[in-house]
């Protein structure tokens, strides 16, 4: 095989590359509703309302398309002697919707949002409130401090953002 | 669930989507294919070409007062990260030593290795501290030191390939792994037995086969273009480093563990550890032990598996590249492409962690500051924090499909260069490369597999 028939193999291989990768990636309006379909968790309450966005969250650095608009999320992890109601929560929202999670304890406890970096004081009556933009992709770690102090596993919830 | 997986890790990557997945493994096979077809008809990279660094930066590089600063920091490091282990706060993010272990040093220098040759030999503390003994001995007793035992031919590398295996123990097993005072326990432990083979073996021969970061830092050096020789720093042509490997025995050994646990800590997950997980775990509980115990002997068995199964894959590949003929042994085979899984491993390294390098690296600038975790802030960036805003998830998709993709190629050439030289018959070459390329879209798929969303 000559130098130009491999030349041209591999340019023929790239082009190929291409198009598959264009007809397999997906059109950004799919993935929005998928995303703001699975956000009701089993263990949490999750109520999704669409409200029109206003936040000052930054666009992803994709796509040029009109996004999906960005949602409230609002959202709950209850936990009663030292358990997480109905096992450790998986909430799930989509980059720059506007999240507002209330943990709730039988006992007094430090409640940490990893990444967001987040800590809040929760007591009996006295529900912890966690107010942000999801503008940090990934899964990150809700843990129970006092869990930790006590050797258990702390963690209570795990918040997935994915990308818009 | 108890502690256990990556305890320093509290922000995990989103899995790719099915659709890239898709594509991704697609394109492995297309890039397979086209190699085949394209790639050279003589062997190229079996005979490196080497030339030193212009104007004696390269024997600047690797002179005495280089190797005695480098070395000094190392031992530096090593002591801190000792001493920050046992004096420091438990919380494993807050203390200096769990971060510089698990990412500064065991992640951060794979790319440093690969960019610049095998840096982890110029800090090792081990090696600073053996010689330095080795020196003081000498200069002290006016006498040579007495010869050290020889290294025997069995031992091979399987020394470095129980100590990486001890070490991934550590990381995702034992549930006390992400403890700063276990860690610095471990690290002395590891010191001594250490400091044993080199009094046994001599200081660069145990540096060379038996200690097991030596080892396993080297073996990503060799993808560098970077390389020392006979007291110079000088380049070479990409990839003609890992052709150079010594066969020795426990090379393929070691090569699977560094596969096997990343593909491990993959598995751990997806659906089908997490559905079949609890039900070993109760077993060894119901053996009468402690639910932590039976936790970790059921990631222990996990681990085992995972090492097991990428070894007996890569027998399979063996035995079927013998069954082409060319009068080789399925063992001189195993040893003859061993080299070629090295950039697959690392693959599976960067695709896996580079993620954590870059958000929990960042550790190392409030650590470095506060590295008791007892609030000193020596540099004043004690508050400092994690950016996560660096890389979203999309772009990591597409780089660790990259890194993936790069990992198969790389390894493809590596194979094909090998079975060039090796088989005298062409067309036999080619038929053995049928088999190999078998192997490695099998572990580029599963790599990918791991990553993704797929059955998760």
């Amino acid at each position: 095989m000559s130098r130009n028939q491999r030349i041209g193999l591999i340019v023929a291989a790239v082009l190929v590359a291409v198009l598959a990768f264009v007809i397999a990636s997906p059109g950004d309006d799919d993935e929005g509703d998928q995303a703001a379909q699975t956000t009701t968790t089993p263990q949490a309450e999750t109520e999704t309302e669409t409200s029109p966005t206003e936040t000052e969250s930054s666009p992803t650095e994709t796509e040029a398309e009109a996004p999906a608009p960005t949602k409230a999320v609002v959202t709950g992890i209850e936990i009663r002697a030292g358990e997480v109601v109905g096992g450790p929560a998986e909430i799930r929202v989509t980059h720059g919707d506007r999240v507002l999670l209330t943990v709730t304890s039988d006992a007094p406890d430090d409640i940490h949002l990893h990444g967001y970096d987040i800590e809040k004081k929760v007591a009996p009556g006295q529900p912890a409130k966690f107010r942000f933009i999801a503008e940090l992709e990934g899964e990150f770690e809700i843990e129970s401090h006092v869990a930790e102090d006590a050797g258990r596993d702390p963690l209570v919830g795990t918040l997935i953002v994915e990308p818009r | 669930m108890f502690l256990i997986g990556h305890g320093i890790s509290v922000r995990s990557d989103l899995p790719i989507p099915e659709w890239l997945f898709g594509w991704a493994a697609t394109m492995v096979l297309v890039v397979s294919f086209v190699a085949l077809a394209v790639l050279w008809p003589e062997p190229r990279l079996q005979k490196p070409t080497w030339r030193p660094l212009p104007g004696g930066i390269g024997r600047g590089l690797a002179s005495r007062p280089v190797e005695i600063i480098c070395g000094a920091i190392g031992i530096f490091l090593f002591g801190l990260t000792i001493y920050a282990g046992l004096r420091g706060t438990e919380s494993t993010t807050a203390n200096f030593a769990p971060i510089f272990i698990y990412v500064i040093f065991w992640l951060g220098l794979v790319p440093l290795s690969v960019l610049f040759g095998d840096v982890f030999r110029a800090f090792n503390p081990w090696r600073a501290i053996g010689r330095a003994v080795a020196w003081v001995a000498r200069t002290a007793g006016r006498t040579e030191l007495p010869a050290p035992l020889e290294y025997p031919a069995w031992l091979g590398r399987w020394p470095a390939a129980v100590g990486i295996f001890a070490f991934a123990t550590m990381e995702l097993v034992a549930s006390n792994g992400d403890k700063p005072d276990s860690l610095a326990v471990a690290a002395l432990a590891y010191s001594a037995v250490t400091f044993i083979g080199m009094a046994l073996y001599g200081v660069d021969r145990w540096i060379d086969r038996g200690e097991a970061f030596s080892v396993y830092f080297n073996l990503f050096s060799r993808l560098s273009v970077v390389e020392t020789r006979e007291g110079e720093v000088g380049l070479r042509r990409p990839l003609s480093g890992l052709p150079r490997l010594e066969s020795l025995p426990g090379t393929v050994a070691l090569i699977s563990v560094m596969i096997g646990s990343v593909s491990f800590d993959g598995f751990t997950g997806k659906r089908p550890w997490n559905s079949i997980s609890p039900d070993i775990a109760q077993f060894f509980q119901d053996l009468g032990l402690s639910p932590q115990n039976a936790l970790e002997a059921t990631f222990t068995l996990g681990l085992i598996g995972g090492v097991l199964f990428v070894a007996g894959f890569y027998w399979l590949g063996v035995l079927g590249a013998r069954s082409v003929g060319g009068g080789f042994s399925a063992r001189r085979l195993a040893h003859e492409f061993a080299h070629t899984l090295v950039p697959i491993a690392l693959a599976y390294v960067a695709a896996h962690y580079f993620t954590l390098l870059l958000f929990q690296g960042q550790g190392i600038l409030y650590l470095i500051s506060d590295p008791l975790g007892k609030g000193s802030d020596i540099f004043g960036t004690a508050d400092t924090q994690i950016d996560y805003t660096l890389i979203g998830a999309n772009a990591t998709w597409y780089w660790q499909v990259a890194f993936v993709v790069a990992g198969h190629v790389a390894a493809l050439m590596l194979a094909h260069d090998r079975a060039l030289a090796l088989y005298e018959d062409k067309r036999q070459a080619v038929r053995s490369q049928y088999w190999m390329l078998a192997v490695m879209v099998g572990f580029t798929s599963l790599a990918l597999w791991l990553l993704s969303s797929a059955n998760t």
